[in-house]
């Protein structure tokens, strides 16, 4: 019986290598002659795609904000308000006419006081509305966006992007020159739990401290799962990503 | 295992001709260095000078925006270390990426420093200097420069003086402070009006606009002897003086009948011409650093915004669409950018940068008092100096051009105003 067994083995293997060989050969002849892929649109360049944050416009024609936060205050700095009038000047009581700089109610008749208090009111509520704004974005956009400008794309790869992204920090000391060229390509081989199993520079900069932050930004990104579609494709043939400056 | 051979070699084809994508991820985020600077070593008669030297270091590294200056409370320094027999897993440990060692010591000739800079990653020293100078302050300028020189592998800053206009009791001063805002230097007074000093760029003059002769007149103050000498005076206002980056020639701002436009002058008071004709008000301008072009305000379009030109006049062209009060244009040593002045929509004054090539305007200062204006680059083009009154009063601030990293560095009881950033020590 075993020898039966070792006798047929050579015979098997062949014939699975044949039937290899003519599936091969279909789909180089498939791709030969153009046929599109069967995996939907896995070919396609992709889209990358931010969450735009929901709310107004901001219009075109103002001055850009910034997106972070301001600066820390120095330690010595105080609220930034007008300097006094008289500084130097020691301390008064008031005159009888003299108004109290808090913004009393205007007294009754004095229609003139009043509408000029209620002008620059109105005036400073709108810069403190204005001031209140830090963010703007986009009326279709969503509560979870970070982004002002829009566009369409692949969910994942923008979540993908968004994690790396986060992480991806370089030492301030590269020179404004060298930022000026420096790029490298790593390949991720992602897990279907979203865990990088492999990293592989498939392009080095050239720049030891530049290639060295790339592995650490992956290091500390966590990646979310791929789409069931899309775990096989990430686990085999990987990611590939594009660092720029 | 035949089978596994078999699915191995069907599924082959279809890993092999699938094509790999690729995103792209950019803009980062620079991180600065964590850099540890324990006690410099002094013999008694030096400890002064040590600790001034160390507080000055430290404070124009912080300046810098790429080092991340470990607090010395986060470490222990043991003092037998040395200078050269470095533990740097300890140092490591406490995340410093770099370590500068110092030694100070004073005789009959003055201050010698040693600096030592090493990489703790690394193990090894990357940096060696010793130098000789009259005070702490020079040698920690020196160490800063040398140990940004090594890191960036561009030059330092820290040699280079800031000139800004004082208000001080009734007159005007042309005061020099050190890039750490620190060492400040009465370099001319007037009880006239005095605006805009401008530096030649070997460092040896000033250009002002001064009004000692009853109109606004640009005058040039010799560093040297303090001597000053009037350099133009064309119809009723000139003013706004820059020197071309070779030092050949001088952009300015003059009315003549009314109409404000952008002259130019050979260094030597020659070959007056003019640049703009454009009925609305052209002014201050300032120099591409190849000298080839002149970035300037005019309101020619209704408000003020920024333009951009060759040296000959030729080809202007309006640079920024938004905001409506676009005012103070510096070019970037680097060319890159311009910087300037802008009035937002709730009417607060901030610094904002544009590219003369695309036009897109980027933010400096924002939320940071009522005005941050008239920047000025550093001489590497690292840095923006400008005055903000974000702490009650005008005081100078300096700043990455990114605008995460802005340090107040004065704390003049006057203000201050006009700053403009020196050039490198011939």
């Amino acid at each position: 019986m075993q020898a039966f067994g070792e006798a047929q083995h050579p015979d098997r293997l062949w014939t699975v290598l044949a039937v290899s060989l003519v599936v091969h050969g279909a789909i180089l002849s498939l791709g030969v002659l153009g046929r599109p892929g069967p995996a939907g649109d896995l070919e396609q360049k992709p889209i990358i795609a931010k969450l735009v944050r929901f709310g107004e416009a901001r219009p075109e024609q103002w001055l850009p904000r910034r997106d972070v936060p301001a600066p820390e205050p120095a330690p010595a700095a105080a609220v930034p308000v007008p300097a006094p009038a008289a500084p130097a000047a020691p301390v008064a009581p008031p005159a009888a006419n003299a108004k109290p700089p808090q913004p009393h109610p205007a007294s009754p008749g004095n229609g003139k006081g009043s509408d000029a208090l209620e002008r620059a009111l109105s005036r400073v509520r709108k810069d403190q509305a204005l001031a209140a704004r830090e963010t703007w974005g986009d009326p279709s956009g969503s509560a979870e966006g970070t982004a002002t400008g829009a566009s369409e794309g692949d969910r994942y790869l923008a979540l993908v992007t968004q994690a790396l992204q986060s992480n991806y920090r370089l030492p301030a000391t590269i020179s404004e020159q060298e930022r000026l060229h420096l790029l490298a390509t790593v390949v991720l081989i992602i897990e279907p739990d979203g865990r990088v199993s492999k990293l592989r520079f498939e392009q080095h900069s050239g720049n030891d401290a530049f290639d060295q932050a790339l592995e650490r930004a992956v290091k500390q990104a966590r990646l979310p799962p791929p789409p069931p579609e899309l775990q096989q494709r990430y686990r085999t043939i990987g990611l590939g990503v594009h660092f720029r400056v | 295992m035949n089978r596994l051979v078999a699915c191995a070699l069907a599924l082959l084809p279809a890993a092999a001709f699938a094509q790999r994508q690729y995103i792209d991820v950019g803009s980062p985020d620079f991180r600065p260095m964590a850099l540890a600077l324990p006690g410099f070593q002094a013999a008694p008669e030096a400890l002064a000078d040590a600790t001034d030297a160390l507080q000055t270091l430290r404070d124009d590294l912080a300046l810098t925006s790429v080092f991340e200056l470990l607090d010395p409370r986060s470490f222990l320094a043991d003092p037998r270390e040395g200078l050269s027999s470095i533990r740097f897993q300890r140092w490591a440990d406490v995340g410093a990426e770099g370590l500068v060692k110092g030694a100070i010591r004073r005789d009959s000739q003055g201050l010698a420093g040693e600096l030592h800079l090493y990489d703790v990653r690394a193990g090894r020293e990357v940096l060696y200097r010793v130098y000789r100078e009259k005070t702490a302050r020079s040698l920690a300028h020196r160490f800063a420069d040398d140990i940004t020189q090594y890191y960036t592998r561009e030059p330092g800053v820290f040699r280079t003086r800031v000139a800004v206009v004082r208000k001080s009791n009734g007159a005007r001063e042309i005061v020099a402070f050190d890039a750490d805002g620190k060492a400040s230097e009465v370099l001319y007074r007037d009880a006239t009006i005095l605006l805009l000093p401008t530096w030649r760029p070997d460092g040896a003059e000033i250009l002002f606009t001064s009004y000692r002769g009853g109109k606004p007149e640009i005058w040039a103050l010799r560093l040297a002897d303090r001597s000053t000498r009037l350099v133009v005076a064309l119809g009723e206002l000139s003013t706004g003086a820059v020197y071309s980056p070779d030092g050949r020639q001088i952009a300015f701002t003059a009315s003549v009948d009314g109409n404000s436009d952008i002259y130019l002058l050979n260094a030597d008071g020659s070959g007056l011409r003019r640049l703009t004709t454009d009925p609305g008000t052209d002014t201050s301008p300032t120099w591409s650093p190849d000298g080839r072009r002149l970035a300037f305000v005019s309101n020619r379009s209704g408000n003020p915004h920024i333009y951009v030109m060759n040296a000959d006049g030729t080809q202007q062209r309006r640079l920024t669409f938004q905001g409506t009060y676009n005012q103070t244009p510096r070019w970037s040593p680097r060319g890159d950018l311009i910087a300037f002045t802008a009035r937002d929509e709730r009417k607060v004054f901030d610094v904002f940068v544009v590219s003369p090539d695309t036009g897109k305007v980027a933010r400096v200062t924002q939320d940071q008092g009522l005005t941050n204006e008239e920047p000025s680059w550093a001489p590497n083009g690292r840095l923006l100096a400008f005055v903000s009154d974000r702490t009650g009063r005008p005081e100078l601030v300096i700043s990455n051009p990114a605008g995460d990293r802005q340090h107040v560095v004065t704390t003049d009881a006057d203000p201050l105003g006009n700053p403009s950033w020196g050039p490198m020590p011939q």
